[in-house]
């Protein structure tokens, strides 16, 4: 553990260090400070118009943060050859998986976290300005979405981590992590329409691809079982079960990545 | 103490190319306390024995070990020591923070790290340069910064991949200083190098590799020997009168790109140069015995072409 504990800091600094970061939250603060200057627009939908925009901006900030910092932090690694270094030491393969994943976990949490404390000033000057349009709002229901904006970006932390180790190239990782997401977040919507009946009367589905569809939704990771923003935009109240769904599914299927992850790379050469 | 028994290797550069022999049944034996160079010319095979030694990659044939313990069962790492080709070292880290790593993950305390790593920093010239990122390194500091993490946990056992690659004369003499150093120590040291010049000081034996096959491995007596007994001279292309003149002194006669190389051992000097005087041979060069050793690389290489 000392060791796993020992990579996850030095994946730390490097990233928390990395240039890109400040680029990443100057644009957050510009969303979040565009969501000051408009939201007057919205009458009286500034409540759930401001929750939304945060909570995007956090999404967005997380999304950049894993794709290009977390890309960079793992397979520049096996890019720039600077595992032979490291496995030079008394590391194993798998311990050198999840210090990395840990690395980038601690790093994405210590961004996220600076920025939700920005996210929440500006929802709280929000509601004092326009108190009265903030009747559904819920601190507990705005800090849950919050909660599993980091719990996706953690699932997409553990796919970059498992594409690092089939590929050799950081561009190669960082597509393949993009097309994840694309299909993660859209595969729920897209199953749903192809059991409601609609699709048959609308388009004709061959059973293969409707079987291979089922397959893929099985294989990546549902990510719109993390978006609570709905919720939390219209102050709906979420059950302890859901969320328990959500953060039981989160944690098993990072878990079986980074064991999928630590066999393919124990297998792997390093030229 | 490293055994590499009958090793092969092939690399595949991808679908639909042909497949490249990188390691071709290199054996060799390490020494507990040998310092032993491995020489040839770039894709002979060198770092992909170093890799083979790490366990980065996995030989297609043939077997490593390690006190008499395969590979994959020995600890290797927690007596290596190893300091890549041009190391890649993390941009955003301080020198003081990547030894504070390389200690925690060989198992030393913090207080161990430190110490080592102030000596090592001290002996390399390195303590200035402690919290400034790696990124604002030369590439002469970085291979410094590299020895540094590679050394830290006192490996019995070191692997330098090019040690003097990038350096300036001070930095090579600092790392020459601790390998001899370390020599000195009884570690056993192995090492790949293109500067025939520091494989010959350094080593008690040299191996010649070329496309993946090791041809020789020479002792040190060998070119020690070499190095007392002969200087070589050259001059322009001599006659058979000349020569017959000259023969009974030299030890060798070489010919050289329309030219003579005349060997021929120290102690014949003097006839040598009274003989040349008399026959009004004109000397044009002479060459030092580590020229002899780069012959001998390139007769090697010339040879395997």
């Amino acid at each position: 553990m000392k060791k796993v504990m020992a990579l996850s800091r030095i994946t730390f600094l490097e990233g928390i260090r990395n240039r890109s970061v400040f680029g990443i939250a100057l644009f957050s603060l510009f969303i979040l400070g565009l969501n000051i200057a408009v939201a007057g627009f919205f009458m009286r939908d500034v409540g759930k118009v401001t929750v939304d925009m945060n909570l995007s901006a956090l999404s967005v900030a997380g999304l950049l943060l894993v794709f290009f910092v977390g890309v960079n932090l793992m397979a520049k690694d096996i890019d720039r050859k600077t595992i032979h270094l490291v496995l030079s030491k008394p590391i194993s393969r798998m311990e050198y998986i999840w210090g990395k994943y840990l690395g980038i976990l601690f790093f994405i949490a210590t961004s996220l976290a600076v920025l939700l404390v920005l996210s929440c000033l500006t929802v709280l000057l929000l509601n004092g300005m326009y108190a009265g349009y903030f009747g559904a709002f819920s601190w507990p229901m705005f800090f849950t979405a919050a909660f599993f904006v980091f719990v996706k970006i953690a699932v997409l932390g553990a796919i970059v981590v498992f594409f690092s180790t089939i590929t050799s190239n950081s561009f190669i990782t960082l597509i393949f992590s993009i097309c994840a997401f694309i299909i993660g977040t859209t595969i729920e919507e897209v199953v749903f329409y192809l059991r409601s009946g609609f699709a048959e009367q609308e388009i004709a589905i061959s059973e293969s691809l409707r079987k291979f569809i089922e397959a893929v939704s099985y294989l990546v990771p549902n990510l719109a079982a993390f978006d609570f923003k709905t919720e939390a935009a219209h102050g709906l109240a979420v059950g302890w079960g859901r969320i328990g769904f959500s953060l039981g599914y989160g944690a098993v299927y990072v878990i079986l990545l980074l064991i999928l992850a630590s066999v393919i790379f124990s297998r792997r050469e390093f030229n | 103490m490293i055994e590499l028994k009958s090793l092969y290797k092939t690399y595949s550069p991808g679908l639909f190319k042909k497949k490249v022999p990188a390691v071709r049944g290199l054996s060799l034996e390490i020494n507990h306390g040998d310092v032993i160079g491995l020489v040839g010319p770039n894709g002979a095979g060198k770092s992909t024995t170093i890799r083979m030694l790490l366990g980065l990659i996995r030989p297609d044939r043939g077997s490593i070990s390690f006190r008499g313990v395969p590979l994959k069962d020995a600890d290797i790492q927690y007596d290596i020591g190893y300091l890549p080709e041009n190391p890649y070292l993390y941009d955003h880290l301080t020198l003081e923070e990547l030894l504070a790593f390389s200690g925690r993950a060989s198992g030393l305390s913090s207080a161990e790290t430190k110490k080592r790593g102030g000596e090592l920093m001290e002996k390399l010239a390195m303590t200035e340069a402690r919290k400034r990122p790696l990124r604002t390194f030369s590439k002469g500091m970085l291979q410094r910064a590299g020895i540094c993490f590679a050394l830290l946990h006192d490996p019995s056992v070191v692997i330098l991949d090019e040690p003097m690659s990038g350096l300036d004369p001070v930095g090579r003499k600092m790392v020459f200083d601790l390998v001899t150093d370390l020599k000195g120590q009884g570690k056993t040291i192995f090492f790949c190098s293109h500067i025939l010049n520091d494989v010959e000081r350094l080593c008690d034996r040299i191996g010649l590799m070329v496309g993946g096959r090791l041809l020789r491995v020479l002792k040190r007596e060998d070119f020690a020997a070499h190095g007392e007994a002969s200087l070589h001279l050259v001059v322009n292309r001599l006659g058979e009168q000349e020569l017959s003149g000259l023969h009974p002194l030299l030890s060798d006669i070489a010919e050289e790109s329309g030219r003579h190389v005349l060997s021929f051992p120290a102690k014949s000097l003097t006839a040598v140069s009274e003989q040349l005087h008399a026959l009004n041979v004109e000397v044009l060069a002479s060459r030092s015995d580590r020229l002899s050793l780069e012959e001998m690389f390139m007769q090697a290489v010339e040879e395997n072409r």
